[in-house]
């Protein structure tokens, strides 16, 4: 058996195996007055994704911890379950596995990697709980998921719309894409190649690697062979900071284009200038002029706050104010049915979950906006409409670029 | 055609860097008699620890391979005494189980201290020199002269000393070598400590051009296997020749398949030679 | 955790069939079950065949590719099979990596479908999987005990001990030894199949020879050459790798990876000193005797 997760402080063996037993038969904690509400959290503490995780985890803990502090959800406390998924699907099922048999938990908030995402989606909606990603590849909200699912991060088609239109205005005319295998890897690819012809440009070839690899030696020779202009490196920080070295030995004077949760800080703390000058990045951006983006970098004590947090603090919010909706019903089912009446459509505006619960109260109608975005969801789950951001990686900082 | 010959440059860089750990894999063989599967956890120990010697205590990459010997040698030894030696009585099967087992425990060592994450050599970054189509990195030049010097090295011991010659004597005739006066039992830690310190050599190296982490000794081990019995199991000029074989031909193997299949390379050639040709290049015999 | 433990018993007994009892070790023994879980996944997953269907598809397919390996291998020794076998699952997994056409890569197969998953809460899908797991190996269990006291088992270990001997007896030793193989792969494929069923996901990373370890582990530990020591073993095994967790989980400030480590090193280790002081395991094999597989 290969490892678990092993947030176990709070449970040894032994008494998740009671607990099993004894909750196998037990009805599902639902409106029960006084009775906690159990939400859970799966985010990447370790792993590629380990440097979004902790924080995203810390978001999510402080609107439980403000909604608690007024009085919970109709005298109900919030209790956060959290698991590490280790930006790996196989840790990440087992996770949730613990997630939805022993804690029972009606949500579970903030899978990060598609990867991870598309494994764990089918336990949750097989077993009516509702799930709420960062991920982006377009191929999650296209499963059977009833409803179960919603993403506030602006999905691939989306953000390689953007990211086309951003290559296309920088004139580049021969573009190469070098790409870890994801679920999203290969719809990239593809939409790139629509995209670039229609502004004179060209994908002129792509490779999707096994990104558990230390040298990619020959897929940088047939990159290199095709004589592009522009490579976009469509990967995680792990593999793309070698690809970055080799590319750099290979004597390769092109540009870069990257995704900012792979290029980001630690990256180019990680490596010689040289090696990242030059590279773009590109990264949705959250709604920094929001009282609520305001708020939680307050608290995160950081000025500029990455994506998955303020996502994930929304992710909360929403959950806890379609719970509230739904008059306390604590169930997945229960939060998909009200998850779109209180972040859309006309209602009062608000950007905090304290707020709007004391609004619900009161018999209104609210409209959540978050600290990511105005949080407006499609019926298969994506979200809208979202703002990229370019950046450049100038001697081993960011400087940015364009808006799109 | 420069991309065969590209190619092959890589493919004799390769395998003149996998003949180190093969050269060690095939004399243990020699003299034990059992395929030593631990080379790979060898491979990985002696990679951290010239990392160590490289990172913390800023050795130069040299310095560093002479850690990343010694360490891998002596670890080498002390496993071979109190897990191996025991087992050997009884036969070769359970003995290579247990190098199976000796090497999973070793590697989880290495992990617990410095997790999972690709690690890098604190060497720096240096452009590839190209020249007619080609291009060959400084580092990959280094490797080639480092496992150059380490297997000349080797056999220099090997001819002209006497510790070396007594070792030759044993693989080639355990009893008569006994009836001699050769200490059967010096001679088997002496192997192990030059046969797993090589082995060390050949991970740091594998890693000095690339990263290393806990995955790097098996990643490599059916290739060194491969290039041991193409050539000729417990045969150490054998190991060279297949060495180099298995090199180029892992290389020459991406025209028509991908990156990853590399290691079925090394796989079907030891299916191959041992359905046809089962003493290899050069043969079953000693050194 | 049972199911695992049925699961893992499931393979032991397919080991068995071709180490303890006709003295062939399949280190590779990881990959057919592999092979089976991918099977069976891609068939009810990706052409909607019912689950029965799948396990039984996983279990031809699987034996087929029992009957090419021990073809190849047949006339290997045993330390050399040791290390081709453990390459062979190794190929397999890189194979499963890649030909993303086929298995989606290492993104791996998820939604894998479950007897009535979705329709039953997850505790009483948990109970349903464990009987049929338990079912399973009952069934495998009796089958291959018939196997060992039949004429049939006895020119099995007449192998396991001295194939040469049983070669001038007049056996056809080699397509006794590709039938044992076949079936012993059979029955890795189908635990393959259920455990892609159990837990609605696979990925070539799942697929580690640290597995044939813990069932070689499992072999050893609880008698070689004995369906109950098989069984007994895999129940060991699993309840060591739970109580290991346990353990760790007492040790604050250990990451996932360390305490991962820690896990595996102890199951290195165990396997070393069960080689080393209790070689025929806890249920030595009634069989006047000596019960270690043929050494080389």
């Amino acid at each position: 058996m290969t490892e678990h997760t092993s947030d176990i402080s709070r449970r040894t063996l032994l008494a998740g195996s009671a607990a099993l037993a004894a909750a196998a038969w037990a009805p599902r904690r639902t409106g029960a007055q006084g009775v906690p509400i159990r939400l859970g959290t799966l985010t990447p503490l370790t792993g590629a994704g380990g440097a979004y995780g902790p924080s995203m985890r810390k978001a999510m803990e402080w609107v439980a911890g403000e909604v608690n502090g007024a009085g919970g959800v109709l005298g109900r406390k919030i209790e956060l379950m959290s698991e590490d998924d280790q930006t790996n699907p196989e840790a990440a099922v087992r996770a949730a596995r613990k997630l939805i048999d022993v804690d029972k938990v009606a949500a579970i908030m903030g899978t990060w990697a598609s990867a991870v995402t598309t494994a764990v989606a089918p336990l949750c909606w097989e077993s009516k709980t509702f799930l709420t990603t960062v991920s982006g590849s377009d191929t999650i909200t296209q499963l059977p998921h009833l409803g179960y699912l919603v993403r506030t991060q602006p999905n691939t088609q989306l953000q390689i719309g953007k990211l086309g239109e951003f290559i296309l205005s920088l004139k580049f005319k021969r573009v190469f894409v070098l790409a870890a295998q994801t679920p999203f890897a290969a719809p990239s690819q593809k939409r790139l190649s629509e995209i670039l012809p229609k502004g004179g440009s060209e994908l002129v070839g792509g490779v999707i690697y096994d990104k558990d690899k230390t040298t990619f030696r020959s897929e940088i020779d047939q990159a290199l062979r095709a004589k592009p202009d522009l490579i976009y490196l469509n990967g995680y920080t792990p593999d793309t900071t070698v690809v970055l070295k080799e590319l750099f030995k290979a004597g390769y004077t092109g540009a870069k284009i990257a995704q900012g949760y792979a290029v980001n800080q630690k990256l180019l703390d990680s490596v010689p200038a040289e090696v990242t000058d030059g590279t773009y990045t590109a990264t949705p951006s959250p709604a920094v002029d929001s009282a609520g983006y305001k708020r939680l970098a307050k608290f995160l004590g950081a000025a500029d706050l990455d994506p998955y947090s303020c996502q994930c603090h929304d992710h909360a919010s929403l959950v806890i104010l379609a719970i509230a909706k739904a008059k306390g019903e604590a169930t997945g089912t229960a939060i998909k049915d009200n998850v779109r009446k209180i972040s859309q459509g006309g209602g009062g505006k608000v950007d905090n979950a304290v707020e709007g619960l004391k609004l619900l109260a009161q018999g209104k109608e609210i409209n959540y906006e978050g600290a990511s975005g105005p949080c407006d969801f499609t019926e298969t789950g994506d979200i809208i409409d979202c703002k990229i951001r370019f950046d450049v990686a100038e001697k081993g900082a960011f400087k940015p670029v364009k808006l799109l | 055609m420069t991309e065969v010959a590209q190619l092959l440059v890589n493919g004799l860089v390769a395998g003149t860097i996998l003949a180190v750990p093969a050269i060690g894999f095939t004399a243990i063989y020699a003299v034990l008699r059992f395929p030593n599967f631990t080379v790979a956890s060898h491979a990985t120990i002696g990679a951290f620890a010239g990392y160590v010697a490289n990172t913390a205590a800023g050795f130069p990459a040299g310095a560093a391979v002479g850690v990343a010997f010694l360490v891998a040698g002596v670890s080498g030894v002390i496993t071979d005494e109190v897990v191996l030696k025991p087992l050997r009585p009884s036969g070769a099967l359970t003995a290579a189980i247990a190098a199976v087992a000796l090497t999973i425990a070793l590697e989880n060592v290495i992990r617990f201290i410095w997790g999972n994450d690709l690690r890098g050599y604190d060497l720096p970054l240096r452009r590839d020199w190209q020249g007619a189509g080609l291009r060959i990195g400084p580092q990959q030049v280094e490797n080639l002269v480092i496992a150059v010097v380490a297997m000349g090295a080797l056999f220099l011991f090997l001819a002209f000393t006497r510790t070396g010659k007594a070792m030759r004597a044993v693989a080639d005739n355990p009893t008569l070598a006994g009836i001699k006066g050769i200490n059967a039992e010096m001679v088997a830690r002496l192997v192990n400590f030059v046969g797993m310190g090589l082995a060390g050599i050949g991970g740091m190296l594998l890693g000095l051009d690339t990263s290393i982490d806990p995955l790097t000794g098996f990643r490599v081990i059916l290739s060194v296997f491969a290039a041991a019995v193409v050539g000729g199991l417990g045969s150490i000029p054998g190991a060279v020749v297949g060495a180099l074989a298995i090199g180029v031909a892992e290389e020459l193997s991406l025209l028509s398949l991908a990156p990853a299949y590399r290691t079925a390379v090394g796989f079907v050639a030891i299916l191959l030679v041992l359905t046809v040709r089962p003493r290899g290049i050069l043969g079953e015999r000693a050194f | 955790m049972a199911t695992f433990a049925g699961l893992y018993a499931l393979l032991a007994l397919g080991l068995n069939l071709v180490w303890g009892m006709t003295g062939m070790i399949n280190l590779g023994l990881v990959g057919f079950y592999a092979f089976g879980a991918y099977v069976s996944a891609l068939l009810t997953k990706k052409a909607g065949w019912p689950m029965p269907a799948g396990l039984l598809a996983a279990m031809l397919l699987t034996a087929g590719a029992g009957v090419l390996m021990a073809l190849v291998t047949a006339r290997l020794r045993g330390d050399y099979l040791a290390i081709i076998t453990l390459g062979f699952s190794e190929v397999v997994r890189i194979v499963a990596s890649n030909e993303i056409w086929l298995t989606n890569g290492s993104d791996g197969i998820s939604g894998i479908p479950g007897p009535w998953r979705g329709q039953v809460s997850p505790a009483t899908f948990n109970l349903i999987f464990l009987v049929i797991v338990s079912a399973a190996v009952l069934v495998v269990f009796a089958a291959l005990q018939r196997v060992r006291h039949s004429p049939y088992g006895r020119v099995l270990r007449a192998i396991r001990d001295d194939d040469q001997v049983a070669a001038v007896a007049g056996k056809p030793v080699i397509a006794f030894k590709v039938e044992a193989f076949a079936v012993s792969a059979a029955v890795l494929g189908l635990a393959g199949a259920l455990y892609g069923h159990y837990t609605s996901y696979i990925a070539p990373e799942g697929f580690v020879p640290l597995i044939s370890i813990y069932i070689v582990l499992a072999l050893t530990a609880g008698g070689t050459g004995n369906n109950v020591g098989a069984v007994v073993g895999a129940f060991l095994v699993v309840f060591f790798l739970e109580s290991t967790r346990f353990l760790t989980g007492g040790l604050p400030g250990l990451k996932p990876v360390q305490v991962a480590a820690v896990r595996e090193f102890l199951i290195g280790a165990s396997l070393i000193v069960v080689l080393r002081f209790r070689p025929y395991g806890l249920v030595p094999e009634r069989i006047p005797r000596h019960a270690t597989p043929g050494a080389g």
